[in-house]
């Protein structure tokens, strides 16, 4: 059995402070290792084939031609799939297996794109932000994205730049003889009034059989006035495991507003954390997941209300097919001093098989009584009749489901600003890829 | 010389532990209408549902050919990609899901069943809103959900236009009167005479003879108890009408 820990030679080492934080990440992951069954937060989903799978780190750049050593006559999938491009307008950032590729170039007057690794040298103000808006002591997979610190990027927004294209992500991960982890670190900051959209894309190139772990942590600044819009597809090969760990701070009258489609992976989280640090800050958190098989997809989202006036709404829903199972924990949080706020929460799920399950742990802390708070959680089935009508009309089955299926999913994608996206997410929230 | 589309023999089919259908017998050539009329209760219903292959019904013994094929062994949409459609009596509200997409997928499954080329959209739209006019069906209501929110009339006309756009060569026409005010009525069964034809058959299931004054049937045939009672012409539903079903179910 691997272990998730490993020594390895990362770029940074000469900085002290770097390597001694790296060192933290280490140990505050193996103070609390893998979460079981037992671990609160991670309940009903148990990150089980973490330690079998033998995960390394992907080779260093000049072994990289040697990563496949299949040749020209590939068998191990490598070269069975290019990865999906990414189609839609953007200013697109490619990442292979973790590692960065590309930055576009003519990015506009006030955005500013760099490697995690070169703003780390430079230190030119992420030493503020990075490792800052979460806890390790409890998040283990967030302590252990730290121990490997040093892939990702680090972006600014200046001060009321709006972007005029959404920033793309796109990252292609494939896994050869070895079984690859890849650990991401992004530090994005809106400066005041500043407006952007971010969009993380995660598939897969080469065999969809493919083993690797991708492990996230975003940290999303978000200054007064300030608007986010966070679109994300997650859409990992079938063996794949995809935990990602999104710590935001909104400041006064800011927007966060995310939405997360996840589709692929063996086991897969999309964890949220919003803290809405000052009056009126707003978040909106909106979630979809589609799946078969059987996969673990876990959207989970704690919402902190800080300030007095401060608002969220989430809306999250789920279509499980196979003997899939979907998970979903929300939290919202309200301090005593956040009067006037209001805070929304609603889970709904399509099981499509009598094995399908769902897990719903919806959670609200409430801390004074002058707030308007909701939570639901429904699922049910496909309608027989509903189908049958369909059917009676030429319809075949698959295609009367997926008529079902996107009338069912509908008004989650509405909640999507940006209508190519909105129409790129439709077209992909599908039962069969 | 006639050619037969649908045989129906000994049929018998329950749902759960009911026996429903007994012993159903009947053949409908080319070209021909023919009524079934019963009591409620009779099973009629039951007999459309076995026909398209609505899931729950038990076939436990008979057989049924269209176009000489088993058609018990054929999928609903199978069914329907053959050319038979059934005008429901309660047809299904589906919220979230537009007429017109529903629509579309209906046509272009049964023009690819048929090896024609899919209509496009302007195509499809130009179709839908000439079969819709002349059913008097405004062109907002091909937006809306399908009949969330339909007036009884609505949903009736609606099957109708279904039945003008899909072509089917069976049609099942299961108390296709009900919900339906006289002007409603003169509107839809002349979308369903348009549709007679000499290759085409009909059968018209109801209770009420006065569905068959619009709809003139070649065959009336009273239903009880799970099968055929009495085969006759149009006149036997007049009888009917004056005389109530009692005498039918007597002579059993």
């Amino acid at each position: 059995m691997g272990e998730l820990v490993q020594k390895v030679e990362l770029m940074g080492s000469d900085l002290p402070w770097l390597e001694g934080l790296r060192e933290k990440g280490a140990v505050f992951f193996e103070k609390q290792g893998l979460p079981t069954a037992k671990t609160e937060a991670w309940k009903y989903t148990r990150p089980r084939d973490l330690l079998a799978d033998d995960f390394i780190l992907p080779p260093l750049e000049e072994e990289k031609e040697n990563a496949c050593t299949c040749g020209e006559h590939c068998t191990c999938g490598h070269h069975q799939r290019e990865g999906e491009d990414f189609l839609l307008q953007a200013y697109v950032i490619d990442f292979e297996n973790g590692a960065l590729e590309h930055i576009a170039h003519n990015l506009p007057r006030g955005v500013t794109i760099k490697p995690l690794i070169e703003a780390i040298y430079e230190d030119d103000g992420i030493r503020k932000y990075l490792n800052k808006s979460f806890d390790m002591e409890k998040n283990p997979f967030a302590a252990l994205n730290t121990a490997y610190l040093e892939q990702g990027l680090f972006i600014t927004i200046e001060k009321n730049v709006m972007l005029d294209k959404p920033l793309a992500l796109v990252h292609h991960s494939f896994s050869c003889h070895e079984n690859l982890m890849f650990h991401l670190r992004n530090v994005i900051l809106l400066e005041e009034g500043a407006k952007a959209e971010i969009v993380e894309y995660y598939n897969y190139s080469g065999n969809e059989k493919s083993r690797y772990f991708t492990n996230i942590v975003n940290e999303l600044y978000i200054g007064r006035h300030a608007e986010l819009n966070h679109y994300k597809f997650q859409d990992e090969a079938f063996k794949a495991v995809h935990i990602a760990y999104n710590a935001v701070k909104v400041k006064g009258e800011g927007r966060y507003n995310g939405f997360c489609l996840q589709r692929g992976g063996n086991l897969a989280r999309n964890e949220t954390h919003v803290s809405l640090t000052e009056e009126r800050a707003e978040a909106e958190i909106n979630a979809a997941y589609i799946m078969n098989g059987w996969a673990v997809i876990d959207t989970t989202t704690d919402v902190e209300h800080l300030a007095p006036y401060t608002k969220s709404t989430q809306l999250v829903k789920g279509v499980v097919g196979g003997q899939a199972k979907g998970v979903f924990q929300g939290k919202i949080h309200i301090a005593p001093m956040a009067i006037k706020t209001e805070g929304a929460q609603l889970h709904k799920a399509l099981l499509l098989t009598d094995e399908a399950e769902i897990d719903v742990k919806p959670e609200l802390e409430i801390y004074n009584d002058d707030v308007k708070c909701s939570h639901g959680a429904a699922s049910g089935e496909l309608d027989a009749d509903q189908l049958f009508y369909m059917r009676s009309r030429g319809i075949g089955e698959e295609e009367a489901k997926q008529i079902l299926v996107d009338a069912y999913l509908q008004d989650v994608l509405e909640k999507i600003n940006n209508q190519d996206i909105k129409d790129w997410l439709a077209a992909k929230a599908k039962l069969a890829k | 010389m006639k050619t037969p589309l649908l045989e129906i023999e000994d049929l018998c089919a329950r749902v759960a532990d009911k026996e429903i259908i007994k012993g159903f017998n009947l053949t409908i050539n080319e070209g021909e209408v023919h009524a079934i009329m019963g009591p409620n209760g009779a099973g009629k219903s039951t007999l459309s549902h076995v026909l398209c292959g609505k899931p729950g019904y038990e076939i436990t013994s008979g057989t049924v050919r269209y176009k000489g094929k088993n058609l018990l062994a054929m999928a609903p949409e199978e069914r329907a990609r053959e050319g038979i459609f059934l005008i429901m009596q309660y047809p299904v509200e589906i919220p979230g899901v537009p007429v017109t997409t529903f629509l579309k997928h209906a046509v272009n499954a049964i023009r690819q069943h048929r090896h024609e080329p899919e209509l496009d959209t302007m195509e499809f739209i130009k179709l839908l809103r000439e079969e819709g006019k002349k059913l008097g069906i405004n062109p907002d209501m091909l937006k809306r959900p399908i009949n969330v929110g339909f007036s009884g009339g609505e949903k009736k006309r609606l099957e109708a236009l279904q039945l003008a756009i899909l072509k089917p060569q069976f049609s099942i026409l299961d108390e296709a009167d009900s919900g339906l005010d006289v002007d409603a009525m003169k509107v839809v069964a002349e979308a369903i005479n348009a549709e007679r034809t000499e290759h085409n058959a009909m059968l018209v299931i109801t209770h009420y003879q006065r569905l068959l004054k619009d709809i003139v049937p070649d065959y009336v045939h009273i239903y009880a108890d799970g099968h055929i009672v009495a085969s006759g012409n149009k006149d036997l539903a007049l009888e009917v009408e004056e005389q109530g079903y009692a005498q039918f179910l007597k002579e059993k």
